[in-house]
């Protein structure tokens, strides 16, 4: 009977991979906290080190600046993180403020895709959330 | 050994091929998904990580479920209907669960007879449909992976495009887990009906799921 062993073995894969491991939850706050904390206390520098690199390439084409300057006109309200959620190389992190961020996998670990988010109206599994700065 | 593997050669060489093609699918999945990756400038994964994740999960288990669905069906489906001429058929005026005689179990029974099928009660009903019950019990199991997984990698997608992550029980009613699954159960039913169909007609010398050669077309399940 080797199939339902596989069965149970792959059962067993999903519950240990699939759902989104600690590490990448922990880091997944870190890079969301960092981020916010940086814009409050105005460094634009570690604001910027914690976008993609597609969404820094963005903001610098639309505000026509370098990051590190245009990243703190952008008006995101934060607060704390009060949700986590991680799927594969994806992440979403929910703030207190109502307001939501996204994340990628990166080579260089997981970086902030779009923030200042907010969903639109209709079913938020079915149109974009609108954010404030985006790749 | 050589008498073992002369014995058991067909599960030898189907278990064979189950192995080198699910780790060949682990190989060109864990390409594909480092393809997709690269495209939208994310983190390749190791082959290690790629097998634990949902993308492969669910790619395997959406196959099996359909599988054990359509043998499942298949062994279920000949009980009680039947195919003229085809050998995958019982003869007419056998439908159904057929006696306890014909079926050797309780005092039918004889020494060889395993001993479920002897005892009687509830072991005995157990044993008489044990085939179907495993098979529907991996079915089952699989399906649920397909959807627990299938879920997983789907949110995957949602987040990657700014949308909202689905509960499980929304998931089950998207387009996504549907179309994962009759892609799959139309295919099976396919296969397992032409096949039932063809054998008719056509013959395959020395298969036990054909009928001899030269046996008519008219000839149905044993009957010569």
């Amino acid at each position: 009977m080797r199939a339902p062993w596989l069965v149970v073995a792959l059962a067993v894969a999903l519950l240990a991979g699939g759902c989104g491991r600690d590490a990448d939850r922990a880091e997944v706050r870190t890079v969301t906290d960092r981020f916010y904390a940086a814009l409050d206390g105005g460094d634009g520098e570690t604001a910027c080190a914690q976008l993609s690199t597609d969404t820094r390439t963005e903001l610098e084409s639309q505000e026509q600046k370098a990051c590190p300057e245009a990243v703190t006109s952008v008006e995101v309200e934060g607060g704390s993180l009060t949700r986590v959620q991680v799927y594969v190389t994806n992440a979403k992190a929910d703030l207190e403020s109502g307001e939501a961020a996204f994340l990628s996998k990166t080579p260089e670990g997981w970086r902030l895709s779009a923030v200042g988010c907010t969903p639109q109206e209709g079913k938020p599994a079915d149109i974009p959330y609108d954010c404030k700065l985006e790749a | 050994m050589r008498r073992f593997v002369k014995e058991n050669g067909l599960g030898l060489f189907f278990g064979t091929l189950f192995l080198a093609t699910v780790v060949a699918q682990a190989f060109v999945g864990h390409a594909d998904f480092n393809h997709q990756q690269l495209a939208h400038h994310g983190d390749p994964v190791s082959l290690g990580r790629y097998v634990v994740s949902s993308d492969f999960v669910v790619d395997v288990l959406e196959n099996w479920q359909s599988e054990y669905l359509q043998f499942t069906l298949y062994v279920l489906a000949t009980v009680w209907l039947l195919q003229r001429g085809s050998p995958e058929s019982k003869e007419p005026g056998k439908e159904g669960g057929e006696s306890d005689e014909d079926q050797r179990i309780g005092p039918h029974a004889t020494e060889r007879s395993p001993r479920w099928a002897r005892v009687g009660g509830l072991r005995t009903w157990l044993y008489s449909n044990s085939l179907v019950l495993v098979m529907s019990t991996i079915w089952v199991a699989s399906w649920a992976g397909q959807a627990v997984a299938g879920r997983v990698a789907y949110n995957a997608e949602q987040l990657d495009h700014q949308e909202a992550a689905l509960t499980l029980a929304q998931y089950v009613g998207t387009s996504d887990f549907w179309n994962r699954t009759l892609q799959n159960w139309q295919s099976e039913f396919l296969a397992v009906g032409s096949m039932a169909v063809l054998a008719i007609y056509l013959r395959q010398r020395g298969s036990p799921e054909s009928k001899p050669v030269g046996a008519p077309h008219a000839s149905t399940g044993t009957e010569s």
